[in-house]
């Protein structure tokens, strides 16, 4: 055992089946150059506790999956975890998971293991992703000591790279569903939302390859120099 | 099993969120909300969200045999099909929000022959052919739907204004109508041992021709008509004190309420008789009588004819006017359709203006002088409707001005008379005062000719809309040769003036039909209330005008408006194709503003053709959408015929 173990937490108890189930989820790579329809995506969207990084935790998943360039209904994920310890707290109010719904919900180790192969190796899709790209690290680690190494883009990002003279600031998701003139369904869980952002990603890829943007690699090194150049002019 | 598969299963322990939320959506159209929940789940989770792009084709012929059934989630699919006559493209038509394509070159199992484009950024939901098939076979209301497109969307239609004819009318009134609800009042019935004199004052009193003696449970023992008393009185028998059973015909004929009115009169054919009582349980419970039968008749067309052919006064006419509306309801409810009826209202209508024109001649003695009775507009192209305006005039033949002039007086005061009495017959006396009774349309034909050769040389608007009444004319009582050479005249001038052709093809476009760009209604909204659309001016109007103008440009002497587009698809002006779409369209808007005008006789409501979309169902709403589509494609098939 090593000298500084103990300033660690206490890595989970993981049951074997699922240590044997995430032994055998298909290995991270880099995007490649393949076009953004033969890309397989996954678009997810988390309620959380509240918005601290380090405290709050996910209290339900919701995830759709773009495949040959569209929303496959047939593959969807959604699941309520289960969280003995939550307190009521005002975010009820925003994410409506009431005490009961999340006593109700399943198994978060269980539900995680679930969600990592509806991921397999595919690139993760979110508005403002880096939270959830957090939050969902944070859960695995904590219920299965497994580290996230999916590529996370930000939906927040390629908006405002491919729509510059869209000109709001700080747009949250219903600002662009609102430019974007998007009718979404009744939108107050995890799935919808996820739904909401994989329309707002179509439509995205769709101005993609109007501005001859094709592969998920070069989305990628594109939104890298946009947000370069976006740090720059806030120096 | 496969990945995917793993997943659906996954899901199945609840009802996903997304699922259910576009299970809700597709809910609020047809076929979808009369489908079976499990299989319009089932069509759901197999389903793909696709995004185009405005402009981007969706499918097209290159593509080969069609893979996916669409269903439009947000936004416009327009169809392109290339222009036959002139280069180019034209939109044929509109798919919008809940509706589906392509329904024939799915099921032909080959490639559509119409390419379709996002109209605006669309999201079709996309269904696989094999799901498609498994749908197919799954639930009966989408095959129903598939397999008959848009056609079942109009049968549901016509299903709708059947039933709602059969509500308002409270029952299928035909000779299949149930006896026991034919006999809507009490049998009169008495004791075996009533006096007759008390029996007849009975049958007086409630206005009845018959009387049922019946025994202490109520059975029958025997009926004393109207037919029995003159049999007493005619034999002079004589003592009115008699008890009835003496007197009346015993074990009188009888059927249950629950046979036809088709069964009673056979019997009263067979038996000669004139009444049938209604037997239940052995209790009398009704009497029907051969008037009762005969004021199912009543309806009947032939029958209302000859009543007004022969009717004797012109008081008499207006009563059978009420009846005419009745016939449109009772037609309506029989599915009829609207040609059908205004057929139906224009040969009635011709009845009543010639008995008036005869009854008024009997009255103020013939003038001597042989004349034509015309009509213009809707009435001169038979498509009336109940309300309408009087719209006439005389033709009559003379040797010169001062003839004609002489002719002239001595018709009109006879001419006035009978558009005043047409007027009572509810025939509105025309405002703009195109009636016989006015000296500018007593005319020989030398006058008319001149009058008609006017309106083709100087193209003035008045002029223009002159054309438009007058150039409908058709002869509904006296001789028709003087006519058939006006109308020739009208068609050979008109064939070789290009111009007033032009000329006339702009005051076609003049009313524009009310469907936007985009998918919804361009309504007027008059000093705040709601927004409507004027079913005849915007709707049936570029039609007529339309259909006008071809015809007189090509020398076709109809003018009813669909036999005008029926020859000039004969001709090969338009195609077949495009004279049916517009066969259809202008028939379902004629259908409507029949049924808007029913609604508001029913509701003591003043005629108007005005309607409010929103108050249409949802199919009717979109397929009178389509309908306006086709009369825009009309006007813009005239803007490039004449280079407008």
């Amino acid at each position: 055992m090593s000298l500084f173990s103990w300033l660690r937490p206490a890595s989970p108890v993981v049951p074997a089946a699922f240590q044997q189930r995430l032994a055998t989820l298909p290995a991270i790579t880099e995007l490649s150059e393949c076009t953004l329809r033969e890309q397989r995506w996954v678009v997810l969207d988390l309620e959380t506790t509240g918005l601290n990084l380090s405290k709050d935790r996910v209290l339900s998943i919701g995830a759709v999956v773009i495949e040959d360039g569209a929303i496959d209904f047939s593959q969807q994920f959604e699941r309520t975890l289960q969280c003995s310890e939550l307190k009521l707290s005002p975010s009820v109010l925003i994410h409506g998971l009431g005490p009961n719904a999340i006593a109700a919900g399943s198994d978060p180790a269980e539900a995680l293991v679930e969600f990592m192969e509806f991921i397999g190796d595919s690139p993760v899709l979110a508005f403002h992703a880096p939270f959830d790209q957090h939050m969902l690290g944070r859960a695995l680690k904590e219920h299965l000591g497994h580290k996230l190494q999916h590529v996370f883009l930000d939906v927040a990002d390629i908006a405002p790279l491919l729509c510059p003279q869209a000109q709001i600031r700080e747009a949250g998701l219903d600002d662009w569903i609102d430019w974007f003139k998007l009718e979404v369904f009744e939108r107050h869980n995890a799935s919808a939302d996820a739904l909401a952002t994989a329309e707002l990603a179509l439509i995205l890829f769709s101005r993609a390859r109007a501005q001859q943007i094709y592969s998920a690699l070069q989305l990628q090194q594109r939104l890298s120099q946009w947000k370069r150049r976006q740090q720059t002019h806030s120096f | 099993m496969s990945k995917a598969d793993a997943f659906t299963q996954a899901g199945k322990t609840a009802v996903l969120q997304n699922i259910q939320g576009t299970l809700q959506f597709l809910q609020r159209f047809p076929p979808f909300n009369q489908m079976e929940h499990a299989h319009l789940a089932y069509l759901v989770e197999q389903c793909q969200l696709r995004f185009f792009a405005q402009g981007e084709s969706i499918i097209k012929p290159a593509d080969g045999p069609v893979e996916h059934f669409h269903i439009v989630k947000q936004g416009r699919v327009v169809g392109e099909r290339p222009h036959t006559a002139r280069g180019g493209t034209e939109t044929t038509f509109e798919i919008t929000t809940g509706e589906c394509f392509p329904l024939a070159a799915l099921l032909g199992e080959r490639a559509t022959r119409t390419e379709h484009l996002a109209g605006e950024d669309t999201f079709c939901l996309q269904l696989n052919k094999l799901a498609f098939i498994k749908l197919f076979a799954l639930s009966s209301t989408f095959r129903d739907f598939a397999l008959r497109g848009v056609s079942s969307l109009l049968d549901q239609v016509n299903q709708q204004v059947q039933q709602k004819a059969v509500e308002t009318l409270g029952t299928q009134y035909s000779l299949n109508t149930r006896l026991g609800e034919l006999a809507m009042r009490h049998p009169v019935s008495c004791g075996p041992d009533m006096p007759l004199r008390e029996a007849v004052k009975l049958m007086h009193e409630q206005q009845v021709g018959s009387i049922v003696a019946v025994d202490e449970h109520k059975a029958p023992l025997g009926i004393f008509t109207l037919r029995d008393l003159r049999h007493v009185v005619a034999e002079g028998v004589g003592d009115f004190g008699d008890p009835i059973e003496q007197h009346m015909t015993r074990a009188p004929f009888y059927l249950s309420p629950d046979h036809s009115a088709f069964d009673a009169a056979i019997a009263m054919t067979e038996r000669h008789i004139a009444h049938v009582c209604l037997v239940k349980d052995q209790r009398l419970c009704g009497v029907v009588s051969e008037r009762d039968l005969f004021s199912l008749q009543r309806v009947d067309l032939v029958h209302l004819a000859r009543t007004i052919r022969s009717a004797q006064r012109v008081e008499q006419l207006v009563t059978l006017r009420g009846e005419i509306g009745q016939l449109v309801e009772r037609m309506l409810a029989h599915g009829a359709s609207s040609t059908q009826i205004t057929h139906i209202i224009t040969l009635l209508n011709d009845h009543t203006v010639c008995r008036v024109i005869e009854l008024t001649l009997a009255e103020k003695g013939d003038p001597g002088v042989p004349f034509s009775w015309l009509c213009f507009g809707s009435e001169g192209r038979r498509e009336q409707t109940l309300h309408t305006d009087q719209d006439n005039g005389i033709l009559f033949e003379a040797r010169d001005a001062a003839h004609a002039a002489e002719i002239r007086g001595k018709l009109l005061p006879i001419a006035q008379q009978i558009n005043q009495s047409l007027a009572q017959c509810g025939f509105t006396l025309c405002k703009g005062n195109i009636m016989a009774g006015n000296p500018e349309l007593c005319l020989s034909r030398a006058e008319w000719a001149r009058r008609f050769a006017a309106f083709i040389r100087e193209a003035t608007p008045e002029n223009l809309l002159g054309s438009s009444i007058y150039f409908d004319l058709r002869v509904v009582w006296g001789d028709e040769h003087s006519c058939e050479q006006l109308r020739r005249g009208i068609l050979d001038q008109v064939g070789d003036n290009r111009l007033f052709q032009r000329m006339l093809a702009e005051n076609a476009l003049r009313n524009r039909p009310p469907v936007g760009r985009f998918r919804e209604f361009v309504l007027a909204r008059k000093n705040g209330e709601k927004a409507t659309l004027d079913l005849k001016i915007q709707g049936l109007t570029p039609f007529v005008d339309g259909a006008r103008l071809l015809a007189l440009a090509n020398g076709i002497d109809a003018n009813n408006t669909l036999e005008r587009f029926r020859q000039l698809v004969d001709k090969e002006v338009i195609e077949p194709l495009d004279g049916a779409a517009y066969e259809e369209a202008y028939h379902f808007i004629q259908q409507t503003r029949m049924q808007q005008h029913q609604i508001q006789t029913r509701e003591n409501l003043p005629y108007s053709n005005r309607v409010d979309p929103d108050s249409l169902n949802h199919l009717d709403r979109r397929i009178l959408r389509e309908s306006l589509r086709q009369a825009q494609r009309l006007q813009s098939s005239l803007t490039l015929r004449y280079q407008l």
